[in-house]
């Protein structure tokens, strides 16, 4: 994206589709280290896929993906899993909490998978930030939306992961919530020198980001260095309305 | 409607309602083919000439219950032959004979039954024609089918060797005499000269067979039967319609709780198709669908997955109807020559009913989900009340209580507790499974080991714990199947080995020598065996009585007993109580100790139907092996069909020449009164219960391959958050092993108690006899099952 910052993922020339629907087209893009990037564009346009594919979940139809320095689209199903594990943290829009286990057993299970010990410090200054300490012993379906959101980035970063993908996080939450956990993941990149992705429809929250993607039809078609809400909001009306004509 | 049904159905919980409707059709129309056999089955008739037959009384009316049939044959009057003669309408009777008769070799004169294959000339008049030669003249002239005029052939007749001349072949089966040979060899029983079996009578042109009955009963007399149509089959051979009786009996038994398990399996198959559409139905609702509506649509997907099972579960009916039929045969409780009659009207019979259910099922099943308020969305899958737990732990202790009588009482009776116990612990475990799933898991997950558990396994506790309701259902289904599989199969062989050791003890250094191929032991060998040693003749055969043991019908009820005579005292050791066995003379029987007293007399009714009035000559305690009562030799003879014995026992001698006499077998060990009956029960049971079983087995594993089917979200899910495949898979593989573990160990426990207290009662050693390999067995079926059940599927879901 900028030459001179290195990249943690790199998509080269990567097209992805569903039968002959075209979800991703030929998109080459690299996420550059410690920047939050927020990916926007009209619905169907392509925003999850890309990200599915970024995060190595589902491997593309064509192209190649780099993370953390490694090829990854032909790796064996097993090893890629582990790399994502090792270098990935992802968040959904529902959370994806298991209901059956406590929060903090939610919040170590990729690391009790993966075989390794949780970073006690690290683990304990992450629930600090997102005001989850006294609830890490109740079950998820006890937790608010937006707690329950929160205790998913904190799973997402256990690992201290390279860089964290985010599928509309506040798409499930209130308007305050939705700010707050806006807030604390801009707190981990600025903080922590955490890198971001994060899908959204919301121009002001992609406003807090760095860097803004902005897609149609499967297609990059910019990427904005900090814009302002309103631009962003005046791009995408455009772009709907492209669509629409 | 029904589009909109169909369109939001889903699959997996309707692929499990066909399934449930499939297999409970087989199970219905199958035991209903038996039912309708034993109605309607139309055995070969060898008098098919005649349109009435008179008989004697072969049946015990009963008030409330089907009459006993009496398998020995009565005799009537021979001079009613002559009296039929004059009733109008007759064109021609005869007075048939049926005695013994067996040809040394090869198949002529062969019939199913050598016990009655032997006639007099005069019957052929009306059960078939002479195709070549002339009737038989001499004494020793006899005609049969499948040999050439002039043969001489070998003949055990009536218990008496000969050589006989062929002097006409005939197209009928059996061994024709002249009448005056007939009548001798029938009338060799005392009390049988101037007797016949039946008066056969056909019909002048003209006279239909109803009014030909009725004419004669009104020359005769009452005290006969007149049989025309098909139960002439019934007339001619009445030891078939008292083994047609247990066609009836069968499947009644087992009818009931077949019955049951199609219910219980036709409404889980529903409750789970409706709880995998709770939310599409609630969105309907909200959508202003009236909860009648929701039922209905409910309904309509319920027919849709059961009307395409019908004909297919009709068909796999008839089929394991058929299987079952030819089992019955073999082990000889039914005839072979008597085959089941495959009619429409039990698979109609078994459609109604089980769309019946279905609709009864739909309705119960949809009622919750159709009633919730439009506001609160997503109903909680029901919570196991506290109360229903309860009743389900207090059955299985009064379970564990039933299952301690055998040690109080070693008899017949100590059996039936422990066969309850297994039942009314199943019933519990499936009241209380739900909560003690949840708790052993809860436990389980609860525990410090978890920590160290590697990852799949750890997530695997803790979704059983989470997901106890979803599991439960399949742990108490298959754990019902261990427990009643080992307690209903190892009590019987538990029982069988009780019984044998038993008899095995009575008849300590005896040598049983049986003529299966005669129809019973040729009159001289007994003789002929004492000449060489000791020896004494024992015979089977059927007896009436009031109940006599805990568990007998209240009414009348028959039972298979042993017959002793006099000589049998020093050889049968009964282990007797009282009394002794050289006073089984003229009207006399033996009984268990606690029945009867020595010397006191008791009423009987013997195999043919007459009542008798006998004198206890012993008591005994042996009753397990030797049944509860003993007649005297000369009551079965002067009262079954053949008169014969059925076996010499004797002591081991050089049994010389005898030994190659054709016919005879010789046996070191020998079977007591109830092995045979019991014996073959096992195997009705064991074989309806492996049906029984093998339905829910394939009941539970459809339910658990839906509800794996239902997880592809939850592992989707998993996955993104970075489990591999193979944990993934690791994960499912633990569950399964779990919910094998919990049914088998649940099965086991369950079925353990009663059967080591049984075998302690019966065998005085915990274990139970058997084949103990069922133990593992089961648990290999219940842990493969489930591994498929749940791997295949989550495989195939895997993304
Ligand atoms: N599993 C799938 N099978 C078939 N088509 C799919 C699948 N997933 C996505 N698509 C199609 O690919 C295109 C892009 O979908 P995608 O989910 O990436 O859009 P999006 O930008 O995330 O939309 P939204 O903002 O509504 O979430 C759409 O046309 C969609 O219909
Ligand atoms: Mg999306």
């Amino acid at each position: 994206m900028r030459p001179g910052i290195e990249a943690v993922v790199t998509l080269e020339r990567v097209s992805k589709t569903y039968g002959d629907v075209v979800a991703l087209d030929d998109v080459s893009l690299a996420f550059p280290r410690g920047r939050f990037v927020a990916v926007m564009g009209p619905s169907g346009s392509g925003k999850s896929t890309l990200l599915q594919a970024a995060a190595a979940l589902e491997p593309p139809t064509s192209g190649e993906i780099t993370i953390c320095g490694v090829e990854v689209t032909r790796m064996s199903e097993t090893r890629r899993t582990e790399w994502r594990r090792k270098h990935l943290g992802y968040v959904f829009q529902s959370y994806n909490l298991l209901p059956t286990v406590t929060v903090e057993d939610n919040v170590t299970l990729p690391l009790r998978m993966a075989g390794v010990r949780p970073d006690r410090a690290w683990l304990g200054q992450l629930i600090d930030r997102m005001g989850l300490r006294d609830r890490m012993r109740h079950l998820p379906t006890e937790l608010s939306g937006g707690q329950q959101q929160r205790a998913a980035i904190v799973r997402a970063l256990a690992a201290r992961p390279d860089v964290v993908f985010a599928d509309e996080p506040t798409g499930a939450l209130d308007l305050r919530s939705a700010a707050h956990v806006l807030d604390l993941l801009r707190e981990l990149v600025d903080d922590l020198g955490q890198t971001v992705v994060m899908v959204t429809h919301d121009p002001a929250a992609a406003a807090r980001a760095h860097d803004t993607v902005v897609m149609a039809d499967g297609r990059v078609l910019d990427v904005l260095p900090a814009p302002t809400a309103e631009d962003l909001a005046v791009r995408l009306a455009r772009l709907s309305g492209e669509r629409v004509a | 409607m029904i589009r909109l049904a169909l369109a939001l159905a889903k699959a997996g919980g309707l692929v499990v309602v066909f399934a449930a409707v499939l297999g409970g059709m087989a199970l219905v129309t199958g035991t209903g083919v038996l039912v309708d056999s034993a109605f309607r089955a139309q055995p070969p008739l060898r008098l098919s000439g005649a349109d009435v037959l008179v008989s004697a009384r072969q049946s015990i009316p009963l008030k409330e219950e089907p009459d006993i049939a009496l398998p020995e044959r009565a005799r009537i009057p021979g001079s009613l032959v002559a009296s039929a003669s004059e009733v109008p309408g007759v064109a021609a009777v005869a007075g048939d004979l049926a005695f013994p008769a067996a040809v040394g070799s090869g198949t002529a004169g062969r019939t199913a039954d050598p016990a009655t294959a032997g006639h007099g000339w005069s019957s052929l008049a009306l059960s078939g024609r002479i195709t070549a030669g002339r009737a038989p003249r001499a004494a020793d002239e006899i005609a049969v089918r499948g040999a050439r005029v002039g043969d001489r052939l070998r003949l055990t007749a009536a218990g008496t060797p000969g050589t006989y001349r062929v002097s006409a072949v005939v197209d009928a089966p059996g061994v024709y005499f002249t009448d005056a040979v007939a009548t001798a060899l029938a009338a060799r029983t005392a009390g049988r000269a101037g007797t016949v079996d039946l008066v056969a009578v056909r019909a002048a042109p003209g006279v239909s067979p109803e009014t030909l009955a009725a004419r004669l009963k009104a020359g005769l007399g009452d005290g006969y039967e007149y049989a025309t149509g098909r139960d002439r089959a019934d007339a001619e051979s009445p030891g078939a319609a008292a083994g047609r009786g247990l066609l009836l009996v069968l499947p009644s038994s087992i009818g009931g709780i077949s019955l049951l398990v199609v219910g219980f399996v036709v409404g889980g198959g529903l409750a789970l198709s409706v709880n995998r559409q709770r939310r599409d139905l609630a969105l309907l609702r909200a959508a202003g669908a009236t909860p009648r509506q929701v039922r209905r649509l409910v309904a309509v997907q319920a027919a849709a997955a059961a009307l395409p099972a019908v004909p297919f579960g009709a068909a796999l009916g008839y089929f394991l109807a058929a299987r079952f039929g030819e089992l019955l045969a073999g082990i000889g409780l039914v005839r072979a020559d008597q085959p089941l009659v495959y009619g429409p009207l039990p698979a109609v019979a078994a459609a109604l009913l089980l769309l019946a259910v279905t609709r009864v099922a739909a309705w119960a099943g949809s009622l919750r989900v159709s009633r919730m308020p439009v506001v609160s969305g997503l109903p909680e899958p029901r919570t196991p009340s506290p109360g229903r737990t309860r009743a389900g732990l207090l059955l299985m202790l009064a379970a564990l209580g039933l299952s301690v009588t055998p040690l109080a009482v070693r008899s017949e009776a100590g059996m039936i507790g422990p066969g309850i116990a297994s039942i009314v612990a199943v019933i519990g475990l499936a009241l209380a499974g739900p909560r003690l799933v949840q708790g052993v898991a809860r436990a389980l997950a609860g525990s410090r080991l978890m920590t160290r558990l590697p990852g799949p396994l750890w997530l695997a506790v803790h979704n059983s714990h989470g997901y106890a309701l979803r599991t439960a259902g399949a742990v108490a289904a298959l754990g019902m199947v261990v427990t009643l599989g080992l307690s209903v199969v190892l009590t019987q062989t538990t029982m069988a080995k009780a019984r044998s050791d038993e008899v095995a003890l009575g008849l300590r250094g005896l040598v049983t020598i049986t003529a299966p191929g005669l129809g019973g032991v040729p009159r001289d060998l007994l003789a002929d065996v004492r000449s060489r040693t000791e020896a004494a003749g024992m015979a089977m055969t059927t007896v009436v009585t009031e109940p006599m043991l805990t568990g007998d019908d209240p009414g009348l009820m028959a039972r298979p007993a042993m017959a002793l005579g006099p000589d049998a005292e020093g050889l049968v050791d009964l282990d007797l109580a009282d009394g002794r066995l050289s006073g089984l003379k003229g009207a006399a029987v033996a009984v268990e100790e606690g029945l009867g007293r020595v010397g006191r007399s008791m009423d009987v009714i013997m195999g043919d139907g007459a009542r008798v009035r006998a004198r206890v000559a012993a008591t005994y305690r042996r009753g397990l092996g030797f049944g509860p009562i003993v007649v005297s030799r000369d009551l079965a003879a002067a009262h079954t069909t053949t008169g014969l014995d059925s076996a010499v026992l004797a002591r081991p001698a050089d049994f010389g020449d005898l030994a190659r006499r054709p016919g005879l077998r010789f046996d070191s060990r020998a079977a007591g009164p109830q092995a045979a009956m019991a014996s073959a029960q096992t195997l009705v049971n064991v074989a309806v219960l492996a049906v029984l079983l093998g339905y829910v087995l394939v009941a539970v594993a459809n339910r658990l391959v839906a509800t794996t089917t239902a997880r592809r979200e939850e592992f989707a899910g998993l996955r993104a958050i970075g489990l591999t495949r193979r944990q993934l898979r690791r994960v499912v593989r633990w569950e399964a092993l779990l919910v094998g573990a919990a049914a088998s160990v649940s099965g086991l426990v369950l079925s353990a108690v009663p059967l080591v207290l049984l075998s302690v009662g019966f065998l005085a050693r915990p274990l139970p006899a058997g084949p103990l390999w069922l133990v593992p067995a089961s648990i290999l079926a219940v842990m493969t099952i489930v591994s498929l059940a749940m791997e295949l599927p989550a495989r195939k879901i895997m993304t």
